[in-house]
């Protein structure tokens, strides 16, 4: 069912969460809430779930379905909402943590004993957790744990599954596992989901839509590769994974900084002298041993981080200084593969030419070319 | 002890006797010497007069009036306790610290106090006084008295035992349970109290041990007057004071066998916990 949350504000004491955001997610999608820590991005989730209210404010509406929610007590509403730290009841087994929505439901709702146990048993094998079903949370491991607390959310059938960082507690290879399975079982089970996440790669990988979040408003909302590819503003840019940047002006159309210069096509004649800020993600530098058309910006290589699956290289521009300050002083990270680094030879310490074949030019104040 | 350990991770001999005798020092002559003590003396003068002196009317008035108090006063507090705990731990509201600082007035007022606070509210010459007089209530030197002067002196037990737990423990499984569709009594009955269980139990154990020893404040209050008034405490004093000092002990031998009662409760509550969260089954077993 779809969500449509129209200008929500929400100010606590001292600071405001959110900033007249408005956010549509369609029946079925699943999409990322994305965005650093004090974003608002679980702001704006618990408003949703009904778990906190917005602003009092004649334009704003947060509908469900259609139906504004603040018509109905969320017991009713049938929301499921898995919590970053799990919130499974501990006194009670993973049987009866799945079983808890069915057994409250109104008396002449519920299900009789045998098809609840049914039911619960079905939740549990879709979790793979049967044989666990007698166990307290406090004998489980992270990970299943919140495949129990998944389960429970699904035991209710609800009409919109909201997660508020639901891997953020546990280690880098389960979440890896729980991504997928979730990616998985939301093709199976095609309820409307929004996933609260300050983790780009997790975002990327799930999601079919990336709201992106910055200090109580929506930077940017798009399917992973609109945002990655083209990112609408610098906060964008510098949140969705690593990237250097480089300070240039706006000359004729190009962007120049140092011996270097991209096209800025797009910038009029008016955008002349102005400072342009270049976002060249690693892998979009090459490394060459002689400069070609001078388009080149001269460095030392500084450090070479060969095991992965790229060539990780750090160099050091000739041209910095001792300022740390100074923007020219800071180290350009290069991703190369392991063909391109085993052709180069590359060695610490010796002095190649870098090239920007791609970037991201925003003339300043945030405006993207 | 020829088998040594071959890494020593514990304090030199000597200094551990000198401790171990102190503790066991200061629990002989603090705790052992004077319960051993009462029940010397209650059976001083034989079984007979000892069953004599418990069984005397006015004794048996005053412990009828012991245990009223404390299932009185256990009954508030419990009501009380929880509602305030649950308010306190789960939701933030202005003015939230000033009710965490007025329960905890009782513990810091002296029970003397206590009571003559109540003496000065509900007295003959106090603010209430005439009104109540006209309207023929009593409430001091007369039961309910009492009762309010044990309740006010053993108010932040139950609370105290139950907002430090409720605070850690947060609202997470409370909305969890909101949002799977429990209702506010559900939620209560199966999420809230079931994690507070434990806590609960031992906050009125600690708040009916006090109800029943209380002697300051209620002893302000009472007004003595035997075989309506009297607590358990107050009697043994009295008769005390009448140099009956045999009838004195075995009335006082009365009191600490209702505390060993709670203590033994104690004990095997706190067994009872350890058992249940000990780590039952592994997960290759299942």
């Amino acid at each position: 069912m779809a969500i449509d949350a129209r200008h929500v504000n929400k100010t606590f004491a001292n600071y405001q969460a959110l900033r007249d955001v408005s956010l549509r997610v369609d029946d079925g999608e699943l999409i990322a809430l994305l965005g650093p820590s004090g974003s608002g991005k679980t702001t704006l989730l618990r408003i949703i779930a009904g778990l906190d209210s917005p602003d009092s404010n004649p334009e704003t509406d947060v509908l469900v379905d259609g139906d504004d929610i603040s018509r109905q007590p969320i017991s009713q509403r049938k929301v499921g909402f898995v919590f970053q730290h799990y919130a499974l009841f501990r006194h009670m087994t993973v049987f009866e943590n799945v079983a808890f929505g069915l057994r409250v439901r109104p008396r002449k709702l519920r299900l009789a004993e045998p098809a609840l146990r049914r039911k619960v048993n079905e939740l549990l094998e879709l979790i793979q957790l049967v044989r666990w079903s007698s166990h307290y949370p406090s004998q489980l491991s992270g990970g299943q744990r919140q495949r129990v607390a998944l389960a429970r959310a699904l035991a209710i059938e609800p009409s919109v599954l909201l997660l508020d960082e639901p891997f953020g507690a546990l280690d880098a290879k389960v979440r890896q596992e729980l991504r997928r399975w979730l990616r998985t079982l939301h093709s199976r089970i095609p309820v409307t989901s929004v996933l609260v996440t300050h983790d780009q790669e997790e975002a990327l990988e799930v999601a079919d839509r990336i709201v992106i979040m910055n200090q109580g408003r929506i930077e940017q909302s798009g399917t992973p590769d609109e945002v990655f590819h083209h990112p609408a503003s610098e906060f964008v840019v510098t949140f969705l994974g690593n990237v250097n940047l480089f300070h240039g002006r706006v000359d004729s159309g190009r962007a120049v900084f140092g011996d270097l210069a991209v096209s800025a096509n797009g910038a009029g004649h008016g955008a002349d002298g102005k400072p342009a800020r270049v976002f060249v993600r690693p892998h979009e530098l090459e490394i060459e041993r002689q400069p070609r058309n001078g388009n080149a910006v001269a460095a030392n290589v500084v450090r070479i981080q060969s095991a992965g699956s790229i060539v990780r290289v750090e160099l050091s521009r000739l041209d910095s200084t001792t300022d740390s300050e100074d923007p020219v002083s800071a180290p350009i990270n290069v991703e190369l593969t392991h063909d391109q680094y085993r052709a180069l030879a590359l060695t610490t310490g010796e002095t190649v030419f870098v090239k920007v074949r791609d970037a991201r030019v925003f003339v300043s104040p945030d405006y993207q070319i | 002890m020829s088998t040594a350990p071959k890494y020593r991770h514990t304090e030199p001999p000597g200094l551990q006797v000198a401790l171990i005798l102190t503790a066991v020092g200061f629990v002989g002559v603090l705790i052992l010497l004077p319960v051993i003590a009462v029940f010397t003396e209650a059976l001083r003068k034989g079984l007979a007069f000892y069953i004599s002196s418990i069984t005397d009317p006015l004794a048996l008035a005053a412990l009828r009036l012991t245990l009223l108090t404390a299932a009185i006063t256990i009954t508030a507090n419990l009501i009380f306790g929880l509602a305030a705990s649950w308010l306190i731990a789960k939701f933030s509201f202005p003015g939230k610290n000033l009710l965490l600082s007025l329960i905890d007035i009782p513990f810091a007022v002296s029970p003397v106090i206590s009571g003559l606070i109540f003496i000065l509210v509900f007295g003959a010459q106090g603010w209430f006084g005439d009104s109540l007089a006209s309207h023929n209530i009593q409430i001091v030197f007369a039961t309910p008295g009492v009762v309010l002067a044990t309740i006010f002196v053993t108010f932040p037990f139950i609370a105290r035992e139950l907002i430090p737990l409720m605070q850690e423990q947060g609202s997470e499984e409370e909305e969890a349970a909101v949002l799977l569709g429990a209702n506010g009594w559900q939620t209560f009955w199966h999420v809230t109290l079931p994690n507070i269980r434990w806590a609960l139990v031992y906050g009125v154990i600690l708040a009916n041990a006090r109800a029943m020893g209380e002697f300051g404040a209620v002893s302000v209050v009472s007004g003595h007057i035997r075989g309506r008034t009297n607590t358990l405490p107050l009697h043994v004093e009295i008769l005390y004071n009448e140099y009956n000092f045999s009838a004195a002990f075995a009335v006082a031998s009365l009191l600490t066998l209702l505390a060993l009662v709670t203590l033994v409760a104690k004990a095997a509550l706190e067994w009872k916990i350890r058992v249940e969260e000990r780590p039952a089954i592994t997960a290759e077993e299942a």
